[in-house]
């Protein structure tokens, strides 16, 4: 038996952390006597002295299995996660993206606008699922003939949820240290000459020149009506007026709201708590709504939501938004400054097949200005996927294959690598070689956004009505067209709406026509939920997610 | 007495050593915390104005001195970012990446050190073969694999068997402590699998030597059978070494277990330091990486404690010989 038990393999299998210490410690043992304390042991053995059966092994091995196994089958009976919600009291809704912190003035992100914007906090107006205009804080508005007054009135009654009256003087105060502060998104307040009370349900807005885009602005963070009387650590807690507050907020993982009982309006929260879980990874996200951890998750990659779509219980469903993967092309870069260049990159993308491989939800997008904001038209006849001219267009600039075009790439690493991947062999087809480089966000705040060093960037744009960036050439576009931010400015001063999708529209096609950027696609939101949830938002849901109408009937 | 001074003074060098690399790595990354608040949309003068109020544009020297004085009165900071005290930050992580690496180790050695007994022992060539291959296999797989494996077959809602929750954690924590043991089952099996086949792969090779060792043939001329000999004698002697081992791969889990966590949406350091290097948040991160930092150097210094308790023989220079080796 002594010698068959030697299996002849090498010794080298043990790990690179433990060969330094391995090694040195056989040297010292091979000159040690043996411990003292085997003496015992050994006359313990004398007295026995057999061999060990076979079937012993088997057993031990079996031994240590089943322990193991016992240990995990101990746990057969206990009780399911607490995070399951079991009744209509309560929703839990798988997120994405998450808010760093909650303080709405001064940390950027639409993570932080979806969940407080209509929820915690509330604006003088708000937006509706078709991404219009309606009445929030103040119940009507009326504009001066000049346009460049704006009188909004306030519902009598209206309170914050610690107690405190909200009326025109707070208004005043919130939208006055927002310019004042230059808190995040005051550039929207620019034309604002003045802000006063008439009365306590009275507010007038007095503007230095027109601006047809200031209403729908004051949907979002400037317009929002804080509590001057109100003290608390704002990354940490928010104090506003609408159907809910929160009640813990833990970085990274949840957003936890609770129905607030001092609401003055008519969104009372139809369910008591609403858990907002944040999953980045989507096989995660996946299983937390399989295993009825989330009844809801929003956003759903298209791709694996073949995966719970065939379960009867789940329905998914897409619904429109306004982000727009934009294809920025540099256009003071060395090589894309090149009309012909940028040209050439349009005509060699082939968006349908980029949307059919993200699930096939997404829609075209020719333009920068997306369906659901005034100003849009289709614009995408103006370059369609034709890698012929593609080719005639890179020659003409003066590359062959003998001299091929060099690009650099560069996008944060929340796109995913696959799109990269996609756009350099579909630009590889007509002779481009892009150097894809995938960094974390704020590596591309610094390279991209800050030091507009690049060739080639992608983001997801997904504000509403923000064609004012084709407008500013320091933007990190680059993109510097004085016909363009004529139109624009005409747009924003024009007092008739139709006036001001006109000027947007033409403003629009010029850009297109330009070639600064190709618009990937419109990314549609694809939300999966479970049958027993009513009214959850599906249009709009990543910008603003309005939760007072949600219900779980389970 | 001297050899625990001396183990001290090395470890305070250390810790010194790691503060300075860990605050240079991290000012050699692009980007900073300011631009990441201000967002898409800032003009250049609010991302300065946020510079100047987080005291970003002090000396690299000053912001230092700044730091490691806070961290020497046991200040790790208060992040920009999120308004909270770091180290009640990590306190909050730590309940949850610390019980799952004792639990995924116990259950690595559970695994691993009778099997890896066993798989030298065996009386048949083909257990012994077949167990060696085990343990092949599960030094190769995969973290990501094995968890998708395991939430497949046991994951209430997807898997076949709808045991254990196989994402996140109770919002109670260890209040309700069935639910949060519950919760970390899936992620510790899957640890214990993949760190269990490293450990039985080491013990398998340390006893292969111990077979030919004489301390085996004494222990056999005084009437053992070679099993015996090996497992009451070898296992005595590897033990310094399995022990060290052991402890190392513990140290290594604290960051090795950040895929996992982030599969089963755990909310564990691991997690909590991508976000927060993702950010820029650097004071944060600094502070973070120091605890992880000064945490393996103590591993390391109980390591070498415990190993002189254990192997009596160990004198000055084989002790200082190993305490480099270890670093």
């Amino acid at each position: 038996m002594a010698e068959n038990l030697r299996s002849g393999d090498a010794q080298g299998t043990s790990t690179e952390t433990t060969g330094s210490i391995h090694d040195e410690r056989q040297t010292s043992e091979q000159s040690a006597d043996l411990p003292g304390s085997t003496d015992d042991s050994l006359n313990s053995y004398q007295k026995r002295h057999r061999s060990t059966p076979p079937w012993v092994w088997i057993v031990a091995v079996i031994a240590a299995v089943a322990i193991a196994a016992g240990g995990v089958f101990a746990y057969r009976h206990a009780n399911s996660s607490s995070s399951v919600a079991e009744t209509s009291q309560s929703i839990s809704i798988g997120l994405k993206l998450a808010p760093t912190n909650l303080d709405i003035r001064n940390e950027a992100g639409a993570a932080l606008d979806q969940v407080l914007i209509g929820n915690v906090y509330e604006g003088l107006v708000a937006r509706n699922s078709e991404n219009a205009v309606v009445p929030a804080l103040a119940k009507s508005w009326t504009i001066s003939k000049d346009a460049k007054t704006y009188t909004f009135t306030l519902h009598a009654g209206e309170r914050f949820s610690n107690g405190d009256a909200l009326d025109s003087k707070d208004v005043v105060w919130s939208l006055n240290s927002l310019i004042d502060n230059d808190y995040v998104n005051a550039q929207a307040l620019a034309n604002v000459e003045s802000v006063s009370a008439d009365g306590t349900t009275t507010v007038v807005l007095k503007l230095k020149a027109p601006d047809a885009a200031l209403l729908w602005n004051l949907t979002g963070r400037a317009g929002l009506v804080l509590d001057e009387e109100a003290h608390y650590d704002a990354k940490t807690q928010a104090i506003g007026s609408g159907p809910y507050l929160v009640d813990s907020f833990k970085q990274n993982e949840s957003l936890t709201l609770k129905a607030n009982p001092r609401y003055w309006g008519s969104h009372q929260a139809k369910t008591h708590t609403v858990v907002l879980r944040y999953i980045t990874d989507d096989n995660a996200a996946i299983n937390a709504l399989k295993s009825n951890n989330v009844q809801v998750l929003a956003p759903i990659t298209a791709n694996l939501s073949s995966s719970v779509s065939n379960d009867g219980d789940v329905v998914v469903k897409a619904g429109n938004d306004t982000d727009k993967f934009v294809l920025a092309f540099n256009s003071t870069g060395p090589k894309t400054a090149d009309k012909r260049v940028r040209q050439a990159i349009r005509y060699a993308i082939d968006n349908k097949a980029l949307i059919s491989s993200r699930g096939g939800a997404d829609e075209l997008l020719g333009g920068p200005i997306p369906s659901l904001d005034p100003g849009y038209e289709d614009l995408t006849k103006l370059y369609p996927f034709n890698q012929n001219k593609a080719k005639e267009l890179l020659s003409e600039a003066g590359y062959s294959t003998s001299k091929p075009l060099k690009l650099d790439f560069e996008y944060a690493n929340i796109y995913g690598t696959e799109i990269g991947d996609q756009l350099r062999s579909q630009l590889k087809a007509v002779g481009i070689d892009l150097n894809v480089k995938v960094v974390e966000f704020s590596a591309w705040l610094n390279d991209v956004y800050t030091n507009k060093n690049y060739d080639l960037s992608l983001v997801d744009h997904n504000e509403s009505h923000d064609f004012n960036a084709w407008a500013n050439p320091e933007y990190y576009f680059n993109y510097d067209n004085k016909q363009v931010q004529e139109l624009y400015a005409k747009a924003v001063s024009s007092t008739s709406d139709a006036a001001y999708e006109s000027y947007l529209k033409q403003a629009a096609r010029l850009v297109s026509e330009d070639a600064p950027a190709d618009w990937l696609f419109n990314y549609r939101v694809t939300t999966a939920y479970r049958k027993s949830v009513t009214g959850f938002p599906l249009n709009l849901n990543q910008s603003l997610l309005p939760l007072w109408n949600v219900q779980n009937k389970a | 007495m001297r050899f625990l001074l001396r183990r001290s003074a090395l470890l305070l060098a250390a810790l010194f050593g790691m503060s300075v690399l860990i605050f240079i790595a991290l000012r050699v990354l692009p980007g900073d915390v300011a631009s990441v608040m201000a967002g898409l949309n800032a003009t250049p003068a609010r991302v300065a104005a946020l510079r100047q109020e987080l005291g970003l544009n002090r000396s690299y020297l000053q912001q230092y001195v700044d730091w490691s004085g806070n961290v020497i009165h046991g200040n790790l900071g208060v992040s920009v970012l999120t308004g909270r005290d770091v180290g009640a930050q990590i306190l909050s992580r730590v309940q949850i990446t610390f019980p799952l690496i004792l639990l995924g180790l116990f259950l690595a050695c559970l695994f691993g050190i009778p099997l890896g007994c066993a798989s030298i022992l065996a009386p048949h060539a083909g257990v012994r073969q077949g167990l060696h291959m085990l343990a092949l296999v599960g030094g190769a797989l995969p973290a990501l694999w094995g968890a998708m494996l395991f939430i497949m077959l046991f994951a209430k809602g997807s898997g076949l068997i709808k045991i254990f929750p196989s994402q996140g954690f109770p919002d109670e924590g260890w209040k309700q402590p069935v639910s949060a043991c519950a919760s970390l089952v899936l992620p510790a099996l899957t640890v214990g699998i993949i760190v269990g086949a490293s450990i039985m792969r080491y013990t398998r090779s340390a006893l292969q030597e111990m077979l030919a060792s004489e301390f085996v043939d004494m222990g056999m001329a005084c009437g053992m059978t070679r099993v015996q000999a090996v497992l009451r004698i070898g296992l005595r002697i590897v033990s310094p070494q399995l022990v060290s081992v052991i402890g190392m791969t513990f140290a290594e889990m604290i960051t090795g277990v950040m895929v996992i966590e982030n599969l089963f949406a755990l909310p564990g350091i691991g997690s909590m330091l991508v976000t927060d290097v993702g950010n820029r948040d650097l004071l944060t991160v600094q502070s973070e990486l120091f605890v992880l930092a000064a945490f393996f150097l103590c591993i390391g210094f109980a390591v070498d404690v415990v190993h002189r308790i254990l192997d009596p023989r160990l004198k000055g220079a084989a002790l200082l010989a190993s305490a480099e080796g270890m670093q």
